[in-house]
């Protein structure tokens, strides 16, 4: 049987002549199944469960009530006003998806990279995409001013109104792109949960769960033709998600990027975006995780060596998001143009220096941390980094909106942008959603893709 | 299982037998003696893929890809003829597209359309994968008869079995049996065909179609109110945008402080300031004064500046209470108010830039039919249905109305061509300016078009060249 | 799964023997007739040095990819790609001698020619003729002409320093790969398989900049009013999949030849497949990124770089450069993924060399693409703006030029693999590689 504590055996040390287990502990398949099936099975919850779930679920109504306090006032009640049209609810719709893109990239780039490690940690990655996704699309959602309308943002056709969304807009691509992602992560999701599901079926004892795990396993047998099909779907889905992944990132870039404003229009957003994206979303999945397995105590599925794996990835697209930068630098001053030199002159100087510090600080200085093998295998310590990591990616979206806008081209409009109470306790309420639908996952589905873990044990047989 | 049930099962057609084995190597190894021993009706099952179980089985590749490609390509297809559709085309009646015109580009422009197109064959391909997949698999599947093995649930968690169906042409009871414990399957068991729980029971039934009916009502509803009128203003669950937090122009704005401290957005309390004297706004000096006021250049005064309405930012805080004071359009004798001033000195021929010809004309019918026929006529005889209306509600006494002009009237035609643009862009009377809707080539080309319409007797006219002359005059 | 797996060569002849004693004159000889047929056929200095610049930067970006590949390896700690890996390390090895290469462009240019890089005389970003450019010149400006503003950087000083210090850098870089590999084929030390990893962490960032900063001054420069962020990026996508699509063509040639015949086998071609796969997709992402945001922002600054070559020229005539556009929209991208899409096809060893080839001829595309219109500008510039660009492709001085600079790659690859092991023989991941299964 499998033990919850720390495990002895450093997994961390590569030798070069033989690769380390991934799975600790000793464990065979129905330690797998126990292990992860326990969380669901357990009768209480643990107390931190529900002392996070409280808070979340306050913050939840507060977003709640921040969203009707806006529809009955109008987007007015943001600090959004000219010149800085775009303000918070921007910065925190690109906030999201960028962590929202961490759960496909290794569900799906890890996965064709053969990168067995994914296993341990890809289910929960992928849960929090969905929900980061289902954050980011708030934003966007309430700032179209009237949502009831929604619909007019998709090509619905209209015998009365003759009108059709402007196709050559990068904000319709962004309704295309989001809900595009959000529907493939979720049926990647839903379909590598499948599996996972019938083994919660095949092991609840109410009624009640009996049948909603009935109906959600769709009747998985585990046959060996089912599996043939499956995983070619996984490979195409993968192939897909890959390039989509991409996609949503590049054109959520281009949202700015295709306008003129200095600071927005430079051909690497596409790139950085993507990167960036990876960068907060990696960390965000250190943030949840470490927590998540201490209180389940899934030390020995998801071991220290999963986490530097993470960690390294968080230092090397770190490095990336901060060469981009010094590209941006170089290139506008290479460029000589005025306006383009001024306002990166201006991000790193002018009003919003103390941003732009923030930003290079937690992006570029604090993962450098991570060279250090203490930092990158101490629990605590790359929480902690992790968390800087994020607030860094939220001030990054920050200074791109911000100080291009409140510097353009007309002097007359420059302006210092506030942020209002609303904007705050929106920010901070969107946390509450992602919070509450987190640990809702965590309750009732499983947490670790309990068939994949499987099939990367070291296989036990008498012919072998 | 208890004895009954066990009985039932025994009554029940055998549909197989199911072999547990403990690892994924010996069950690879059991199929491919299976295989070897001319099975071919078998399959595998196991909490995870297997390595190596498709060849053993005879798993041939699935159709999967191919059916993803084809669906892909049709999504780019339809990814694009959307947009071309919907930004280019306006060639449909029933939902024509709509021509944006974006920055100068062209309606079809394609390296903006791939975005969308990348992702509607991504998300076509998706959708096509899961689907596909579960289609090829059969699934979903409410009842399988292995469901009702209990030793078959540990099949999701670390058992590995191999069920050999009574189809197959090899299959016997005995022999197949102690063919698969010889494979080393560890428990062997029969599979039953399951007779109870084929179908929904019916109470299920009955609630499923009440729901489908009831949620059939909104969709009734709407498709109903489609087609109706309705006089009732609508509900404002959302005070979306009809009622704006702003002052309008020419109103009082509140004290925002209390009776002793008064606070108001400007020292006169006004919502809205005039113009500082002695400056004219960006673009509006208008230094051409017969083409923009239909005066003799120099001949203008203040005065007549003044009378002209033509506000330009020259006139003086006293003038302007006055005309605030005064509407006209409530005062139908306001024309009569003795501070009227002496006629400026008016132009008798078009201005030199405005060049009278039949485009010209067909432009001034044109405004002239949106603007003017409603009170004046189509034919400028004073007999619009405004004029109708308002002459109906001012003989039963509910309403004041001043006629509206016939345009034949003499005193009418002897005016001036200047004073026929100033009556459009300021007003004269009942009647309102129009200067702020109509741009000054038009209110030139209008004059030009009831020139003519004098000409011609005062019948709507069909432009023609000859026309011209009459006009120029 | 992850257990030791013996690892053994297996295959009769792991090197080039003693062939490469009459590879290399063959190759040579092929370098020299090709190199000196452009000279002579053009018979114009600049011409000349343009078709060169094409062929070197092509090269140039290949062997990059490949000394990219060897370190992301290393920093992945890969095991599929130790069989190949050799490959990519020789062609690694092959950047410190392109320094040799680079010199009939750095003389001129350190000697004051602004034939190719127009930045290297005064008054270059003044537009009209040579009066009024010492007009300007002559007297107190401002804003000073972008000229002064990029002087810093853009000087034949700095410039030639940068070249040395880059060859430099990425010679160290290949040597220390290389030679520590060829030590582990004689030691079988795994800790040399553990320093490589270790140093690869900082090596890859040195490697980021010079590449970031080398693409900008060997191609970027050319036309130096332009700039767009997204170049090194650009470079670096061509420069993987060309060299991806050499290792691919290296290692069927071998296998042809009859040597390293068990070690590389179908499971990596299968790989290399999906990695040149993969490449195209992203070369196309990065393609259309660049051009798409340049596109549709539209501003002066930018745009007459591709303006240049897709529209027609001021004298609204068509140039011929959006041909070569074109054979890039489909030829470099939409063919080949469409090509590589089946598991089938990046099985066939058969399919994978010809798609290799058609990627390197494609790659010399994309850089003579993005090096000779320049060409065209400058000497359609004289002749006043009216004449317009014009196009300036010439088979009989580029496609003698290209296999010129073919054969000095294959020249320069036998040089250094002489006979030398092509697979590492001790890799500790040796095993892993060979038991490497697509699933």
């Amino acid at each position: 049987m499998a033990t919850t504590v720390e495990p002895i055996l450093d997994n961390t040390l590569d030798d070069p002549d033989h690769r380390s287990p991934l799975v600790l502990g000793d464990m065979d398949y129905a330690d797998v199944t126990d292990k992860v099936c326990s969380i669901w099975e357990a009768d209480k919850s643990p107390k931190v469960w529900w002392l996070v779930l409280i808070m979340a679920i306050s913050m939840l109504m507060m977003l709640g009530g921040c969203i009707g306090h806006l529809l009955m006032k109008g987007v007015g009640v943001w600090g959004n006003n000219n010149p800085a049209y775009w303000g918070w609810p921007i910065v925190n719709f690109v906030f999201w998806v960028g962590i929202g893109h961490a759960g496909t990239l290794i569900s799906a780039i890890l996965f064709l990279f053969r990168q067995n490690w994914r296993t341990s940690i890809n289910r929960a990655a992928e849960a929090m995409t969905i929900f980061a996704v289902i954050c980011a699309g708030t934003f966007p959602g309430i700032h179209i001013g009237r949502v009831w309308v929604f619909y007019w943002l998709f090509p619905v056709p209209s015998e009365h109104l003759a009108m059709w969304p402007n196709f050559r807009s990068p904000l319709l691509w962004d309704v295309f792109a989001v809900s595009t992602y959000f529907t493939v992560s979720l049926l990647f999701w839903y379909m590598g949960m499948v599996p996972d599901i019938a083994t919660y079926r095949d092991r609840a004892k109410s009624k009640i769960r009996k049948l909603v795990y009935g109906l959600l396993s769709l009747g998985w047998t585990g046959s060996a033709r089912g599996w043939h099909r499956y995983e070619a779907a996984y490979v195409i889905l993968a192939a897909l998600a890959t390039p989509l992944v991409l996609s949503v990132h590049t054109i959520v870039s281009f949202d700015f990027a295709v306008s003129q404003v200095p600071g927005w229009h430079t051909t690497i957003f596409p790139p950085y975006f993507v990167a960036g994206a990876i960068f907060s979303g990696f960390a965000m999945v250190v943030t949840l995780l470490v927590p998540a397995r201490k209180i389940y105590g899934l030390q020995n599925l998801i071991t220290i060596r999963h986490l530097e794996n993470m960690n390294k990835i968080i230092m090397a697209t770190g490095l990336m998001v901060g060469t981009a930068y010094g590209i941006e630098f170089f290139i506008s001053w290479y460029s000589g143009v005025a306006p383009e030199r001024f306002a990166f002159y201006n991000r790193a100087f002018g009003n919003y220096w103390w941003a732009y510090w923030i930003m290079v600080t937690c992006n570029v200085f604090i993962p450098q941390l991570f060279w250090f093998k203490f930092f990158r295998t101490n629990t605590i310590a790359m929480v902690v980094i992790c968390i800087f990591v994020n607030v860094g990616m939220w001030f990054e979206r920050f200074v791109i909106t911000v100080t291009s806008l409140c510097r353009d081209f007309l002097p007359s409009s420059w302006h210092y942008f506030h942020p209002t109470e609303i904007d705050i306790m929106m920010f901070i309420g969107s946390f509450g959603l992602f919070t509450t639908l987190f640990l809702l996952f965590c309750r009732f589905l499983p947490i670790i893709a309990i068939s994949e873990v499987k099939s990367i044990l070291p296989i036990k047989g008498k012919d072998h | 299982m208890t004895e009954k049930q066990n009985q039932e099962m025994e009554d029940q057609k055998l549909l197989g037998l199911l072999a547990q084995f403990e690892d994924p190597v010996s069950l690879v190894h059991a199929c491919n003696e299976a295989r070897e021993s001319g099975y071919n009706k078998i399959d595998a099952f196991s909490p995870f893929p297997v390595h190596g179980i498709d060849p053993a089985l005879g798993i041939p590749r699935t159709i999967l890809p191919f059916f993803v490609l084809i669906i892909g390509l049709t999504g780019c297809a339809v990814g694009l003829g959307m947009q071309y559709y919907a930004n280019a085309g306006d060639w449909s009646d029933l939902f024509p597209g709509y021509n944006f015109m974006i920055s100068g580009k062209p309606f079809f422009s394609l390296p903006a359309n791939i975005p969308v197109t990348f992702e509607v064959v991504v998300l076509s391909s998706a959708i096509a994968t899961f689907l596909g997949m579960w289609a090829l698999n059969r699934l979903p599947r409410l009842a399988n008869p292995l469901h009702r093995i209990s030793r078959f649930k540990r099949v999701t968690n670390d058992k590995f079995f191999l069920l050999v169906e009574t189809k197959d042409p090899k299959f016997s009871r005995e022999e197949t049996e102690s063919q698969l414990n010889q494979w080393g399957a560890s428990v062997i068991e029969e599979v039953h065909e399951d007779l109870t729980d084929q179908q929904l029971p019916s109470w299920l039934q009955l609630v499923g179609l009440m729901t489908a009916l009831i949620l059939l009502i909104p969709p009734v509803l709407i498709f109903r109110a489609e087609g109706m009128t309705n006089r009732k203003p609508r509900l404002h669950v959302i005070p979306d945008m009809d009622w704006q937090e702003k002052y309008k122009t020419q109103t009082l704005a509140p004290n925002l402080g209390d009776e002793k401290h008064p606070v108001f957005l400007f020292v006169d309390g006004r919502a809205m300031q005039e113009p500082i004297p002695g400056t004219i706004a960006r673009g509006n000096l208008y230094t051409d004064s017969e083409y923009y006021r239909g005066i003799k250049s120099g001949t203008e005064s203040f005065a007549t500046l003044q009378s002209a309405g033509a506000r330009t930012g020259l006139q003086d805080d006293a003038s302007q209470d006055k005309s605030g004071q005064d509407k006209p359009d409530q005062d139908p004798t306001a024309d009569e108010k003795p501070a009227e001033p002496a006629e400026p000195d008016w132009v008798t021929q078009f201005p030199p830039n405005v060049n009278v010809d039949q485009a010209l004309l067909e432009r001034g019918q044109q405004r002239f039919n949106i603007y003017c026929s409603a009170c004046h006529g189509y034919a400028g005889n004073g007999d619009g249905l405004v004029n109708a209306r308002a002459m109906a509600l001012a003989a039963s006494g509910q309403a004041t109305w001043t006629t509206a002009k016939s345009l034949n009237d003499p005193e009418i035609i002897k005016n001036p061509v200047g004073r026929i643009f100033d009556t459009i862009s300021n007003g004269r009377g009942t009647m309102g300016p129009y200067k702020s809707q109509i741009p000054v080539e038009d209110r030139w080309a209008i004059v030009a078009y009831v020139r003519a319409l004098q000409g011609t007797g005062l019948q709507p006219v069909t432009v023609t060249q000859a026309d011209e002359e009459t006009v120029e005059k | 799964m992850h257990e030791v797996q013996p690892a053994k060569i297996t295959s009769p002849v792991v090197s080039l023997k003693d062939n490469y004693v009459r590879l290399i004159p063959i190759a040579l000889a092929v370098a020299a007739a090709g190199i000196g047929g452009a000279l002579l056929l053009s018979l114009d200095m600049q011409r000349f040095s343009y078709a060169y610049l094409t062929c070197f930067c092509t090269l140039m970006s290949l062997c990059l990819g490949g000394l990219f590949f060897v370190i992301v390896m290393h920093l992945t700690r890969a095991g599929w790609s130790v069989t190949v890996r050799r490959i990519a390390e020789i062609i690694a090895m092959c950047t410190l001698p392109m320094f040799i290469l680079y010199l009939p462009i750095l003389i001129p240019l350190m000697m004051g020619s602004d034939e190719v890089y127009i930045w290297n005389v005064e008054g270059w970003s003044i537009h009209g003729d040579e009066a009024h450019k010492q007009e300007v010149l002559a007297e107190a400006s401002y804003p000073p002409p972008i000229e002064e503003l990029k002087a810093m950087y853009l000087n034949r000083w700095f410039f030639g320093g940068r070249m040395i210090a880059y060859f430099l850098i990425w010679g160290a870089m290949a040597w220390f790969f290389l030679g520590n590999s060829l030590k582990q084929d004689q030691t079988g030390d795994k800790n040399l398989t553990a320093k490589m990893q270790k140093h690869s962490t900082w090596i890859m960032i040195v490697f980021a900049g010079t590449l970031v900063f080398s693409s900008f001054d060997f191609e970027m420069s050319l036309s130096p009013f332009w700039f767009s962020t997204m170049w090194p990026v650009y470079f670096f996508a061509g420069s993987m999949l060309s060299a991806l699509a050499a290792i691919t063509l290296i290692a069927i040639w071998l296998q042809r030849t009859g040597r390293v015949t068990d070690e590389i086998t179908v499971e990596h071609y299968h790989d290399l497949g999906k990695l040149m796969f993969s490449f195209v997709v992203f070369w196309g992402y990065i393609a259309f990124s660049q051009f798409m945001l340049i596109w549709y922002a539209n501003i002066p600054e930018e745009t007459f770089w591709y303006a240049w070559r897709i529209n027609p020229n001021s004298a609204g005539v068509m140039t011929g450069w959006q041909w070569f556009s074109l054979v890039l929209l489909f030829g470099h991208l939409l063919i080949p993924l469409l090509a590589l899409m089946a598991r089938t096809v990046r099985r066939s060893k058969n399919f994978l060399l010809y798609a290799a080839i058609y990627l390197l001829i494609m790659h010399w595309i994309d850089h003579y693409w993005i090096v000779m219109p320049q060409y065209s500008e400058i000497v359609s510039h004289p002749t006043g703006p009216a004449a317009g660009l014009t196009f300036h492709f010439n088979a009989l001085v580029d496609i003698p030029c290209a296999i010129g600079m073919a054969g000095v790659f294959v020249a320069l690859f036998c040089l250094i693999a002489r006979d030398r092991p092509l697979v590492p023989l001790k890799d500790p991941r040796l095993g892993e590689a060979l038991a490497h299964h697509n699933p």
